[in-house]
C-alpha cells in the first residue's frame, strides 16, 4: 500500500507524463471527425479502428518514460535490492499509470463512443473493452521500455508493437461481434483471459530485464 | 509419377500463362538463398583473415 | 543431467569441430534433394485441376512458411536455454537464426502474394494468416534491431532471449488463425495426425522440397553460428589456433 501511496504521488506530480497522452487521445479523436466529411454515417464506419489506435498510441506515449528518471537517478538499483519484491513494485507502478491515464482514456473513449454513434448500450459495452485494452497496452509498452530502457522509447515500441497487433484484430473482432451481437462475452472474456496473464508475467520478466541492464 | 507433365519445353515455361508467378517466385528463392550463404561465407572469411593478421 | 549433457557438447569449440565436420555432408545432400525435389515438382507432377500449374508455387511458399514458424520455435527453445542453463552457444544461435527466420517469412509472404494473383485475384489481402505472418517478419526485424542497438553482447543476449520467449506467444495464433478466423487461406493439408488431404503424387515432391529447404536452412544456420562465435569468441586462444 505504502509503494502504491508513493507511486501514485510520484506520477501525481509529473503532470506532463500522465496528461499527455490523455490530452493526444483526445486531440486524435477530435481529428478524426475533422478529416471525414461531417456525415454521421460516415463517421461511424471509420470511428473504432481510430479509437483502438488513438488508444494503443496513448499508452505508448505513458509509458515512455516510465522507467528512465529512475533509471538515471539510481533508484531502480535502490529498488532492486530493497526486500519487497521487485516483480510486485513494477506491477504496482503500471496499475498507477493505468489508474491515471487508461481509466480517463477509456471514459473519454465511452464519451466520443456515445457522441459519434449515439447508442448508449454499444457506448457502455465499449467502456470495458478500453479499460481492458488499454491496461493490456501499457502492460506490453512497459515490457517495450524495459527492454530499450537507456536507448529511446522508439526501440522499444516497435519491438513490442508486434505483440500488441493480435490485441487490436481481437478489438476489431469485438465490434464486429457487438454490432451483430454475437458473443460478445466471449471477447470479453479471452481479452480478461489474456490480461490476466500479462497482469502476471509483465512485472516479472521485466524484473528480470531491468535486473539484465544494470548487471 | 515421373512423366513430363508439358508436352514441350516452351509449354513448360509459359505454363497456360502462370509460367511467369512459378519462375519469379523461384528466382526469388534461390536467390535469397544464394545471397545468405555468399554473405556468411565472405563474413567468415573476412574475420579469418583478420585473426591470421592478429596471428 | 541435463545441464551437464548441455555443457559437454554445447561448447563453442566442439560445435566448431562438428560444424566442420558435418556441414558438407548436409549442405550437398539438402541441395540434392532440393534440387531434385524442386524439379519433380515443377515439371513432372501433374496440372492441378482447380488451380492449374500455379500450384506449383506450392513447392517453394510451403517449405518457407514451414520454417518461418519452426526457427522462431527454434529461437525460442534456444533463448529459454540461455536464459536457464546459461550457455553462451545457445545465445549465439537466437541472434544467428534471427535473419535466417525474417529471409524465411521475406520468401512466405513474397512468394504467398505472387501466388495470391492468379489464384485469388489479389497479391495482399488482410486476412488473419497473411496479417499474422507479416507481424511475424517484423517481429524479426525488431529483434535483429535491438540486438544491433547493445554493444555489450551479453546485455544484447539476455535482452533478445526475454523478448524472443515473450513473442513466442505470437506462433499459436499464426498456426491456428486459419480455424479461428474466417480467411482466404486453406486449413493445413498434411498434420501429424490425419491422413494427408493431398494426393500422394503432389505430396511426395513437397516432403522433398520441405526436407531439402530445411537441410539448406539448417547450413545456413551453422555458418551463421560459426560467424557469431568468431566475432564473440575472436579473443579467446582455441580460435586463434583453429584459425
Amino acid at each position: 500500500m505504502e509503494i502504491l501511496k508513493v507511486e501514485f504521488l510520484k506520477l501525481r506530480k509529473k503532470t506532463r507524463i500522465w496528461l499527455g497522452p490523455i490530452l493526444v487521445f483526445w486531440l486524435i479523436m477530435i481529428a478524426y471527425p475533422l478529416t471525414v466529411e461531417l456525415l454521421q454515417d460516415k463517421l461511424q464506419i471509420g470511428f473504432f479502428s481510430v479509437l483502438w489506435i488513438a488508444i494503443l498510441i496513448s499508452m505508448m506515449l505513458a509509458t515512455e518514460d516510465i522507467f528512465t528518471e529512475d533509471y538515471n537517478d539510481g533508484s531502480l538499483e535502490q529498488t532492486i535490492i530493497q526486500e519487497s519484491s521487485f516483480s510486485t513494485n513494477i506491477g504496482l507502478k503500471v496499475f498507477i499509470y493505468w489508474f491515471l491515464t487508461g481509466i480517463p482514456v477509456s471514459i473519454l473513449s465511452f464519451i466520443f463512443s456515445f457522441g459519434t454513434t449515439q447508442n448508449f448500450g454499444l457506448s457502455l459495452s465499449i467502456f470495458p473493452l478500453a479499460l481492458i485494452s488499454s491496461y493490456i497496452f501499457l502492460n506490453l509498452f512497459v515490457l517495450g521500455n524495459s527492454l530499450s530502457l537507456n536507448k529511446g522509447s522508439v526501440l522499444g515500441a516497435i519491438v513490442t508493437m508486434p505483440i500488441a497487433l493480435p490485441v487490436l484484430i481481437v478489438l476489431g473482432k469485438s465490434i464486429t461481434a457487438l454490432q451483430f451481437d454475437i458473443n460478445f462475452e466471449g471477447f470479453i472474456l479471452l481479452l480478461l483471459g489474456s490480461l490476466s496473464i500479462i497482469i502476471v508475467l509483465v512485472p516479472i520478466v521485466v524484473s528480470y530485464i531491468i535486473r539484465a541492464h544494470l548487471e | 509419377m515421373f512423366n513430363f507433365a508439358f508436352n514441350s519445353f516452351y509449354e513448360a515455361i509459359y505454363m497456360n500463362g502462370h509460367g511467369i508467378y512459378v519462375w519469379s517466385v523461384l528466382i526469388i528463392v534461390l536467390f535469397s538463398l544464394l545471397v545468405f550463404f555468399t554473405v556468411y561465407q565472405y563474413k567468415i572469411k573476412k574475420i579469418k583473415e583478420k585473426l591470421d593478421e592478429f596471428n | 543431467m541435463i545441464k551437464k549433457f548441455i555443457h559437454q557438447f554445447a561448447s563453442p569449440k566442439t560445435f566448431l569441430l562438428q560444424v566442420d565436420k558435418f556441414y558438407g555432408l548436409i549442405f550437398f545432400t539438402s541441395l540434392c534433394i532440393y534440387i531434385f525435389s524442386i524439379i519433380w515438382g515443377l515439371l513432372f507432377t501433374p496440372e492441378d485441376f482447380v488451380q492449374g500449374n500455379s500450384f506449383r508455387i506450392m513447392y517453394l511458399h510451403v517449405p518457407a512458411s514451414f520454417l518461418s514458424q519452426s526457427l522462431y520455435i527454434a529461437m525460442a527453445v534456444s533463448s529459454a536455454t540461455y536464459l536457464i542453463w546459461r550457455v553462451k552457444l545457445a545465445a549465439y544461435f537466437v541472434i544467428a537464426i534471427a535473419p535466417i527466420g525474417a529471409m524465411t517469412t521475406f520468401i512466405a509472404l513474397v512468394s504467398g502474394s505472387i501466388w495470391g494473383i492468379p489464384t485469388w485475384g489479389t497479391w495482399w489481402q488482410w486476412d488473419a494468416r497473411i496479417t499474422s505472418t507479416l507481424i511475424l517478419f517484423i517481429m524479426y526485424l525488431g529483434l535483429i534491431s535491438l540486438h544491433n542497438s547493445f554493444s555489450n553482447y551479453e546485455k544484447a543476449d539476455k535482452l533478445l532471449s526475454w523478448l524472443v520467449i515473450v513473442g513466442a506467444v505470437n506462433i499459436p495464433i499464426i498456426k491456428k488463425s486459419v480455424d479461428w478466423w474466417t480467411t482466404l487461406h486453406q486449413s493445413a493439408s498434411i498434420t501429424l495426425t490425419n491422413k494427408p488431404s493431398i494426393d500422394p503424387v503432389m505430396l511426395y515432391p513437397l516432403i522433398g522440397t520441405i526436407i531439402g529447404f530445411f537441410g539448406l536452412i539448417i547450413c545456413l544456420i551453422l555458418i551463421s553460428s560459426k560467424n557469431q562465435i568468431f566475432i564473440r569468441e575472436k579473443n579467446k586462444s582455441w580460435v586463434k589456433d583453429y584459425v
